[in-house]
């Protein structure tokens, strides 16, 4: 049987990219899941906010790619994937929390 | 896209601004750059708004012929 990818509509991705960010103190947008990324910057983003929270949401954006990226630069002004968001703010992709955490600053940052 | 593309986009948007792009995977990867971005136009702002400056220059390229750019920016003080 093949896997058919389920159909979801934009307003469905723009609820979910909504609720997900208002109701999740640390929400990661992201290629793939927790157990199998599917891009080593989602990988890296995934491993920094793990470092410091257990509840860390992840949000797999591959089921509508163009949808989630459209929602989401409603939220942080960009496409690009991944994102983070702490407390309903924008914190960054990848090359942000890797510098926030080489200046020791990620850990505040996450702990809202 | 090549390298000096990716520069001269940044370059001819901000001020002062001096764009190093290196492909960290493969010389001939023309799809993950990473970018060393150093213009006091950076001074003050956060890094979300730092990075937002890099990919409103980069604008359409970025996600359609570039899949990724490591970005770090930093200030003339910074880069000493």
């Amino acid at each position: 049987m093949a896997f058919e990818p389920e159909e979801v509509s934009p307003e469905e991705v723009t609820d979910h990219v909504d609720s997900a960010i208002e109701d999740n103190e640390v929400v990661l947008f992201m290629k793939g899941d927790e157990l199998m990324p599917q891009c080593g910057y989602s990988r890296k983003a995934l491993g920094l906010l793990t470092q410091y929270r257990e509840d860390v949401e992840t949000v797999n954006v591959l089921r509508a790619t163009d949808a989630y990226r459209e929602a989401l630069e409603r939220h942080s002004g960009r496409e690009t994937i991944p994102q983070t968001f702490v407390d309903g703010e924008f914190i960054g992709g990848s090359d942000i929390l890797e510098q926030l955490d080489e200046r020791g600053d990620l850990e505040a940052k996450v702990s809202g | 896209m090549d390298k000096e593309e990716v520069a001269a986009l940044i370059e001819d948007e901000l001020p002062d601004v001096t764009a190093t792009v290196t492909t960290p995977r493969d010389p001939d990867d023309d799809k993950h750059y990473a970018v060393r971005v150093v213009s006091p136009a950076f001074e003050g702002k956060t890094l979300v708004d730092q990075h937002q400056l890099v990919h409103d220059a980069l604008g359409e390229h970025l996600t359609r012929e570039i899949h990724a750019i490591e970005l770090r920016t930093l200030t003339p003080d910074e880069a000493e």
